[in-house]
Parts: structure tokens; sequence; C-alpha cells
């Protein structure tokens, strides 16, 4: 029996068939490279050139913006005052651009095969953003065929290497490792690779929008939070399709969405960088929602003082979030000694607010350790529980834990008060 | 209250005249000598005096002789019994390349876990004592991803299994380039278990390893250890693709094995009934725990292990609590694994139900008793069990306890069969087509493929050609690259045919919902239907819920006095003919075929008794195999369509147990369906197929053979000392036909010799 019949009996036996539609001819045909290329005529007509190297080539795509576009909220030129604010920031951050100059910024972002992290997925398209002198210049590098790995990495590792800092969405765990995967398999026939320093945007994203939009993925961010709105956007998921049907009948158009796609990521990335700085800087049209996240953001790094600074302009918006930041100033306050201000919002916050234990526990602490008045921390002891036990509780187990510690506290003052009394 | 007895004392009462009448052979087994040599003095320094700060100041000759391959740069299969020191013969190598070469690396494959885990803690033994820096670690789905960095990067000696091999390590190979540049020795333990479908996605796996390690400039040699069968070079160059010396001059020593073969009393004569191997066993078994002898007890099913469990649980809850027996088998989850194991080693468990999965190398210590439910399906598999007891150099027992199967009887009545006849050839098709694609699928993914690039030894330009049409690869120049968005290792599984297993959820306690174990989606089919009765760790669960789609059954506690078996419907279609052959009297063939299997019934069978008290219907859908299959069609003269069917029924249980030994295999591998009237051809036919898709080559074995198949199945009825047909032979029907007769004169008919016997 032939090994092709047999293939295509035992085909459903085999793990996720890949569906079987009338596959077009194929131009398989392969071209001597006498430095010419299939399509030369629509590479040019979308500003792409070949780059030769040994038999093989890659294409290069490069596009210029003007630097006072208005791409989103704000123009690309505006990253330069974001980055030069930086250098007036003291506290430390994780997008601190630290003695940068925002032309040394590389905004990056791949298009890929697939989603998996393993050796199979193939980059396909290297996409990354500069500001230039008086432009933007948009460099996108593309793999005209498997294969053709070596002329793309030669290209991008022998004209990109100045480059110092990525600025990537989620580029730390998926887009770079996928660059050093690809480049382990061709690594004796390029240079190696630079080390890079690296500002991903998703963590900071999520940090600061998680609650406030259904994903944080980079089209919702620049819809919901950059005003950036794409017309006729290719959407990032078809792009493994559009490549492997362009591999197999070798139009070039198929891809033109894709191009246009990475080229308005790596665009976006430029408005989101300068945002967030501002956001985090403390400067310009922010949400409450923003300068409540980017506070609490600075208290997980312990730079309590901007944490403070930014819970305070909170307060005086008096806006839903005004009852946590002054809990959390409240906190900050009692770890600088500053118990006086944390007490008076103690006081505060239960008057503001029946539902929430923690003021109460936080005034019975006060009273018992500092103090040492039993009776009120008695008191504020059972104003807490009270709270607690008009609460509802998923969890089981800890509802036990929490009965007990407040059972303890309970008893304790209560055996205080029989002692000094 | 009674004295214990010791071991020899319980020999005593075994030759009591009451059970040593059914015990129809004694074998005993003289204790060997040690055949050791000094430490070689190539031998690393650190490495001498590690060996002798624990005592070894000498090795036995087989670890010298692998010690001296691996010198010579010669991969090698050591073929070691039981607790004969097997770890050396691939640790001394490894070391020694280490110790001579930091930088060296060695890759350890064990079949489980569990034996990793093991392994692991006595090489750092050793390196421990010998002061060097060499890192050894497990590399599992538990490795904290912290952890799995410092590996990758770090590791000396890597142990993992094929599974993590396949799915974690090879398509990820750019992260463990330090491993693959370096990689010195790869260590295969336990490599019979690689045999059947499992063994053939094995060697398919180590095909990718060595693709990738030719990528990255490495030739590893490949160390093996295997237990005693048949054709150990054979399978160690089938699945590494390398040739392989073979060392097999086992020097260590062996204490004095007494092996009885148990025949339970006939309880019904004329249908030559037995009493049922489970009871026997359970009071052969109790004999020694009443006795504070650690035993363990094989059975061959899951079903059978829990039953027995129950019994034995029953039996000595007064004296040590049930938790003094355990049961042991592949549906545990590790952890509760992993207790049991220790469990034995320290002596608070006194015995232990297991399935097969024990005839791994799991160090459980020494165990004094072993009994077999049942014949194991074959000689290896038996030696591998009987191994158990007796680890040490002392006196041990061994009783095989016969089931009425037409196998046991064969096997029990013919003791030179199973005591002079060299065990069982361990048999793989690595290159079963759906097995070679799925990988070729992944070793595309991992690098790409150049024309006319071989895989192993195997020409597979059609296959990438296809898959190119299947749009999975796409071929540019002289290269064939991987072209689609899928992770191909994540959609194989190196176990089992089916790729998903069901998940089984306890609900008793609606407030802590808990899994209490998985299950293949085959023998879910037939073990966890809706009012199945699940037996685990000997609680009986009914199962409630079977969501076929979801692969999960729910379950309850329950507490009844019968379990459930299910029944199997299945129908043939032939797809196409491969070989063909005719004679006057019958066409034999062989081909490919679709089995569409269904279950329909199933039935409450009553503890005990064993008596059937009631039945319902099960509905799930149909699953289908296609697969390769031998067919033997015949004439027939002068006979009834009923007693035709009575025959052909005799003659396929008679060979769903002749045709797995004849061919060297387990039985659930094989599997036989008789037809009055076959869907192709309107002819009385017997179908004989492999069990997992695309066919591993038992079938196209037998269809050279039918005519010895039938001389033996034909022996195997006619020794038979039952009148009619019994469960023994040609199995029991209920319209009182004379099925043995039958039988013997269709293989009569079918082979076209005359025949004596009377059809009455």
């Amino acid at each position: 029996m032939s090994i092709q019949n047999k293939l295509k009996r035992l085909k459903k036996h085999m793990v996720n068939p890949v569906s079987t539609e009338a596959v077009p001819p194929q131009s398989t045909t392969q071209k001597e490279y006498d430095k010419t290329i299939d399509h030369a005529e629509y590479w040019e007509k979308l500003g792409a050139v070949p780059y030769f190297f040994e038999d093989d080539y890659c294409i290069i795509r490069k596009v210029e913006y003007p630097l006072d576009q208005m791409w989103g909220r704000y123009r690309f030129s505006e990253v330069r005052d974001a980055v030069s604010r930086w250098q007036d920031v003291k506290a430390d951050h994780p997008l601190h651009a630290k003695d940068l100059d925002a032309s040394q910024l590389f905004f990056f972002d791949t298009e890929t095969t697939g989603l998996s992290g393993g050796a199979g997925n193939t980059i396909f398209m290297l996409g990354m953003s500069q500001i230039k002198e008086d432009h933007v210049l948009v460099n996108q590098f593309f793999l005209p065929g498997p294969g053709s790995e070596v002329a793309l990495y030669h290209y991008f590792l022998n004209h990109v290497k100045e480059l110092r800092n990525l600025v990537t969405y989620n580029g730390k765990s998926f887009d770079w490792p996928q660059v050093k995967t690809r480049h382990t398999l061709i690594r004796d026939y390029v240079p190696s690779l630079p080390e890079f320093g690296h500002f991903d945007l998703l963590h900071g994203a999520r940090r600061l929008w998680k609650d406030s939009l259904p994903a944080v993925k980079l089209s919702v961010v620049e819809k919901e939070i950059l005003g950036v709105n794409r017309i006729h956007d290719t959407p990032g998921y078809l792009a493994p399709m559009l490549y492997f049907q362009y591999c197999k009948e070798g139009n070039p158009s198929l891809l033109e969405g894709v191009f246009q796609h990475n080229e308005w990521d790596v665009l976006s990335l430029i408005t989101l960088y300068t945002h967030m700085s501002r956001v985090i800087q403390g400067n310009g049209l922010r949400t409450e929602r923003e300068i409540f996240e980017a506070a609490r953001w600075f208290e997980s790094l312990n730079e309590h003082e901007r944490a403070i600074s930014f819970y305070n302009e909170v307060l005086q918006t008096g806006s839903s979030l005004h009852y946590q930041s002054k809990k959390s100033l409240s906190l900050l306050y009692k770890k600088h000694n500053q118990i006086n201000t944390a007490v008076q919002y103690w006081h505060e916050l239960i008057k503001e607010n029946d539902l929430d234990e923690e003021p109460a526990i936080e005034l019975s602490k006060y009273y018992e350790h500092s103090i040492k008045d039993y009776e009120k921390a008695l008191y504020y002891a059972v104003k807490a529980h009270t709270i607690w036990k008009g609460k509802k509780r998923l969890l089981k187990r800890k509802e036990e834990q929490e009965r007990q510690i407040f059972a303890k506290r309970i008893e304790r003052l209560e055996q205080r008060i029989i002692q000094y009394s | 209250m009674f004295r214990k007895k010791s071991i020899q004392q319980v020999m005593e009462v075994l030759r009591e005249p009451d059970i040593s009448k059914q015990i129809v052979h004694w074998k005993t087994i003289e204790p060997r000598e040690a055949i050791s040599v000094p430490l070689p003095d190539s031998l690393h320094p650190t490495i001498q005096s590690a060996l002798q700060k624990r005592g070894i100041s000498s090795l036995y000759i087989h670890q010298l002789s692998a010690y001296e391959a691996a010198l010579r740069q010669e991969s090698f299969v050591a073929v070691t019994p039981t607790a004969s020191g097997k770890t050396l013969c691939y640790n001394l190598p490894v070391l020694q390349e280490i110790a001579n070469n930091p930088e060296a690396r060695a890759l350890y494959l064990f079949p489980t876990k569990a034996l990793a885990q093991d392994q692991k803690s006595e090489i750092n033994e050793l390196i421990d004592e010998m002061g060097l820096d060499i890192k050894s670690y497990t590399y599992d789905g538990d490795t904290p991803a912290n952890i799995r960095q410092v590996v990758r990067k770090a590791g000396n000696i890597v142990m993992t299994n094929p599974d993590m091999l396949h799915a974690a390590v090879l398509p990820h190979h750019t992260k463990w380039v330090a491993l693959f540049e370096s990689l010195k020795y790869v260590v295969i333990d336990e490599l019979h278990t690689y045999r059947g479908v499992f063994g053939s996605h094995v060697a398919n796996v180590i095909r990718r390893l060595q693709r990738i390690c030719n990528f990255y400039g490495s030739d590893p040699i490949f160390i093996c250890t295997s237990a005693t069968i048949a054709n150990p070079k054979e399978l160690a160059e089938q699945l590494t693709g390398n040739p392989v010396t073979l060392i097999d001059n086992n020097g260590a020593p062996a204490g004095r094995k007494h092996f009885l073969f148990y025949n339970p009393p006939v309880v019904n004569k004329p249908l030559n009934v037995r009493r049922s191997a489970t009871l026997e066993a359970r009071n052969l078994a109790r004999l020694f725990l009443e006795n504070h002898i650690q035993t363990i007890v094989f059975a061959r099913s899951r079903v059978r292990v829990e039953i027995l469990l129950t019994y034995l649980q029953e039996l000595v809850k007064k004296e040590f609590g049930t938790k003094s027996i355990q049961g042991y088998r592949g549906g545990y989850l590790p952890k509760q694994r992993r207790a049991i194991e220790k469990g034995l080693r320290n002596g608070e468990i006194m015995g232990v139900v297991s399935t097969n999965a024990l005839e791994l190398g799991v160090d459980i210590g020494q165990l004094h008793a072993c009994i077999l439910t049942g014949y194991p399906g074959s000689i290896a598999s038996a030696w591998q069990q009987a191994g158990r007891a007796g680890r040490r150099q002392d006196e041990s027992v061994v009783i095989m306890v016969a089931s009425s199967s037409p196998l046991d009887q064969y096997v029990i009545q013919n003791p030179d069969y199973f005591f002079e006849r060299s065990p069982e050839s361990a048999r793989m098709n690595p290159d079963n087509l759906i097995i070679l694609v799925d990988h070729l699928k992944c070793a595309a993914y991992e690098l790409p493929f150049q024309e006319n690039e071989k895989f192993g030894n195997q020409e597979i330009e059609d296959v990438l050609e296809f898959l190119v049409d299947e749009q999975v690869l796409h071929k540019r120049g002289k290269h064939f690259y991987w072209m689609n968005d899928s992770f191909p290792a994540h959609n194989v599984s190196l176990r089992s045919a089916s790729q998903e297993n069901v998940v089984i959820i306890d609900q008793s306690n609606v407030a802590d919902v808990k899994v209490i174990g998985e299950m293949d989606r085959f023998s879910s089919m037939t073990l966890l239907h809706e009012e199945a009765i699940y037996l685990h760790q000997g609680t009986q669960y009914q199962v409630e819920k079977l969501d076929y789609e979801e692969k999960k059954a729910y379950v309850r506690e329950v507490d009844v006095d019968y379990f459930t078996d299910a029944n199997l419907a299945v129908s043939l279609n032939v797809l196409e003919v491969d070989k063909e052959a005719k004679s006057e009297q019958n066409a034999r063939a062989y081909g490919d075929v679709m089995v569409v299997a269904k279950t329909t019934i199933f039935k409450k069978i009553k503890f005990e008794t064993h008596d059937n008290i009631g039945s319902g219907p099960i509905h799930l859908p149909e699953e289908e195999l296609h697969t390769s299959a031998t067919w033997l069609t015949f004439h027939y003269e002068n006979l009834s369509e009923e007693k035709l069917e009575a025959g052909l029924l005799g003659i396929a249980h008679v060979l769903r147990h002749v045709a797995p030994l004849f061919v060297m295999c387990d039985a659930n591998d094989l599997h036989v369906v008789p037809q009055v009237k076959a869907v192709h051809n309107q002819q009385p036919t017997i179908f004989i197929y492999d069990r997992y898709p695309g066919g591993i080559g038992l079938s196209e074995k037998v269809y050279g053979s039918w005519d010895t198949v039938l001389d033996q199945a034909l022996s195997m009825i006619e020794k038979c000392p039952c009148e009619k047909g019994c469960p023994s032979c040609t199995g029991t029907l209920e319209e009182g036909n004379n099925s043995k007769a039958l039988a013997v004169k269709l293989i009569a008919q079918i082979k076209g010799v005359p025949h004596h016997v009377d059809s009455k």
C-alpha cells in the first residue's frame, strides 16, 4: 500500500489535523539569487528594499513620520519631554530613563508564527521605531521565507547594534527570549546578541489599568487610554495565518496589513511610554485612578515620599478612591512615625465607612500599645469585631483564623483591664 | 495468640497435604555466589575512595565489563537482574568522565519520575563522598521554575523521563545549549519497559534527541540497563539507532528461591471451573501476613488489585490496622505512591497489592514472599515480579496462582515452558506511521529538515511531502520548515493511544471535592461508565456522571457488595489488503482495518460468590480505531450458523491467549474478533488486530504463522481435561453446545486435515 494512502487513512488518528482546503498551485520555484527578488515592484511600492547577504536576502522597510504628528493624545515629540523629565525624578522606578535621551529608546515589537516559546516558533518580522533628529523612523526587518534568518539577523545585529534600551509590550517574557532562541539556531553565522536594557510596558499597564480595563492588551490600552483609533487594522492573531499563506503563494500583498499592524504597534509604544511616564512623574492630565495606582506602585517600590504625595493628590479630588487613599496614607504615616496624623485619619475613616474593620483594629492596637488605654482599646476591638461579623466571607478557613485573632485580642484586653483596675 | 512462624516454617505449612496437593510444581533455585573483581586502576582516585568509604572495595564482573565498554566508547546494554548493582554500571562511567572533564554532561532517562528521584539520592551520596563539584538534578513536572534555569545551565547530570524530554526539553533545546554541546552519555534505565507503543514513541524521541545533538556537535554514547528479556541488544539498537554491545555476565550473588506453581482445586468438574485465583491468593497471602512476613501480591488488573486489597485489609484489620496493607497501581497520585514506597522500606507496611507498576526498579527494600495472582502474561514479566521477593541474599518464596484462563492453565501444566524457555522479546515499531508522523512534526518544529535527510534509518521524504500538503510544513529550497502556529509536542502523549486521560473526581464531601486519580480514555469506557463501581485504595465509589467530552468522572463513595463488569461490542471493516495468501480451505490476509468499539451493557457481580445480580445499559459514543490486522477466512460445509458461531467463539477464546503467547506481547495489545459473516466478504472470518492506531507489527507477525498458531490452539483445546469446553479452553456457552468439539472440528476444517472428534 502506498504511504500516501495510508497517511490519508490514518489522518483521523493524528492529532490536530490541519484543514485541507484546496490549495492553489504553489509557486515555490526557487530563484537564483542574482540580486533580484520576487515581487520587487511591490516591495518598492511598500517602501521596502532587499538586503543581500551571501546567497540570501531579507526585506528592510523604512517609514518616516513627522515629529509633531499627533498619535493618540500626544505628539511623538512629547516623548522627548517625558524622557527629560525623568532626570528630575529622584525616586527609583522601573520606567526611569536614567541618563537617557529619547533617541536612545527603541520601541520594539515582533511578529511570530505562533505563541509558544519553543524552538519552532519563527519571528518573521522585527519592527522598531526611534526618535530621530527631525522625524520618527520606523524600521521593519522582514523574513521573506523560512531559512533566510541568517540574512535577517545579520542585518539586524550589524545595523542596529548601537541600540541600548528596548521599550516593549510583554517583550521581557516573549519577544526578546524568542529573539534569543532564533539567534541560538544560527549563532555560528551572525554576530552575538548585545546586552539590552529593557522597559516592558505591559507590567506598568497592568499596574495602572488592570482594574479599569476589561483586558490590558495593547489594542485595548490604545483605544481606551491613549485615544489611538485604528481603522482597518489587521488583528495580530491573524499574522501567523497570513504569513503561512504568503509563504505558500508568494504574494507579499497578503502581508500589507501585518506590516501596517506592526508599524502602528511600535508607534503606539511611543505614545504609551510618554503617557505612562507622565502618569508616574505626576505630570499633566491624569485620572484619579491613575494617580492612585501610581501611588500604590511607588508604595510597593518603597518610595514612600512619592506615594504619600500622590495619595494626597487623590484625597483632594474627593473621588471614590478617597477612602482607600486615606487608609493607605494612614498606614504610611504610621510607618513613618507620624502617628498623630495616622490616628486622626483612622478616626475619620471609621466615620466615613462602617464596613471596614481595619481602622478600628489599628486604633485598638494604638490604644493598647502606645497609650495603654485598655478601655479604649477594648472599645475599638469590639467595634472592629462587630464590623467584621457583619461582613459575608467566602473563605471558611480564613474566617476561622480571623475569628481567633479577634477573640484573642478581646480576651487579652479584658484581662488587662481587670489586671489594672 | 499463636507464635509467629519463620519463612522456613511457613514453607513447612505449604508442604502439608492440604495445600501441597494443589502445588503442581515446586522449583528450588539454588543460591549463586558472587563473582567479584578489584576496582580498576584507571578509575579516578576520588571515585575509588568514595566507593571504599561506602564499603565497596570490589566490583561485580558485569560492572567492570560495563565500565570497560564505556572506556572503549561503545554504547552498551547491561542485562541485570533485580538487586545486582546495576546503577554502578552507568554511574561509574559517567562519574569517571565528569571527574576527568568537568564540562561533560550526562542525561539519565527513567521511565517514571519516582525512579529518577530514587537515583538522584543514590548518585548524590556517591558524589558527596567524592568531594567534587558535580551537579546532578532531576528535571520533571515538579521542578520549580527558578531551579529549572540552574538545571539547564549547570547540571552535569540531568535526570528526567521520556515525557519531559519529549515535551519540555527537546522543543526548547535552545535553552539547553550547555547540555547538548557537551552531552557525553545518555543513560536509559529499565530498557525493557520501552516496548510496544511506548517504546515506539520513545525510539522516535531518541531520534529527535540525536538530531539535536548533531546540531550542537555532540554524539553521545548510550548506556542501557535492562531486566532479562530475550532480545536486549536488538531492543537497545532499535531504541537508540546505534550499534550496542551486550553485557550479560552477571556476577551478583542471589539467595535461594522457591518458585511454586499453585493450581486452585476444581469446583465444577463438568465445566472444569477452578476456585477463583483471587480467593486462593488471598488465603495464601494471609498465611504470610499472619506471620509478619512482608509480602507482595501482584494482580493483573486494577480491579483485581482493589478487590484483593479489600479482602486483605479486612483480614489484618484487627492486628495491624488497614494501613498496613496498601494498594499500588498506576491510577494513584504520585504523593500516595511515594508514601507507600516509604512505608515498605521502613516496614510500616506489611503487604502490598500491586499491578505491574511495581515491576519497575522502585526501591522498596526486601520482601520475603511474592504471590502472583494469575500468570502475568509473559515469562519476562513473571520473573520481574518474582524478583520482588528476596532482593538480598535470603531465602524467599514465590507462588504463582493459576486462574482458569487457558493461558494460565497451559503454563502451570507445562512448567518446562516457563522454566526452560528464554523470556520473551520486547517488540516495538518506531516506524508506525502514526507515531512517526507525530514525531516528525515535533522534530521539524525543533529543527528544519533537509532534503534527503533520514530520521534514524527511516526514509521520510514521503511523509515530509504529506505534511507539506497538510500545510504543517513549508518547503523552501532544500529545506522543510515548520509552518504552523501550534506546539506539536503538546498533542502527542508517549504513553497511550488515546491522548487524554479522564480525571476522577470524588464529590462525596460537597465541601471538599477532590481529584483522586486518572485513567486513560479507552479504559474509562469500561471502568468509569455511569453506575460503574470504581475501586480506589479499597474504597468503593459509584460513578455518578461521566463527562466524556470534558474527560471528567464524578464519583461518590458507596458501600455495596458487588463490582461491575462492562461489555465491549466491536465491529470490523477491511479497508485495504496488503498481503494475501489463498489455499483450497482458507484465505489469509493482512492489511488495514477500521475497528469500531462501543460499550453496550454492564453487569453487577457479587463479591465472593461472583454471581451476576443485575445489569444496565451504557450510553457512550463509539470509539474508532484504524489499525493493521490479519484475518483468516474459510469455507465451511454442513454446519448450522448457530454451531458455526459457537465454534468460532470457541476458537477465538483460545486464540486470545495463544496469539499473544506466540508473538510475545501483552494480551491487551492484540485483540481477536470472530465473525460468522464478515462485512467485507460475507464469509466466516477470524480477525486479529493491533490495539494501537496504525499497528505496531504484532498482527503482521501472526499473518506469517497462522498454521503454527492454529496448531497451538488445537493442542491447548485437546489437552484440556474438560468435556464440552470450559473457561480454560474454548469458554462456556449457555446453549449447551459442545463448543470444544465444534472448535476442534472447525480448526481441522480450516487447516484441511481429517478430524476425529465427533460434534455430537
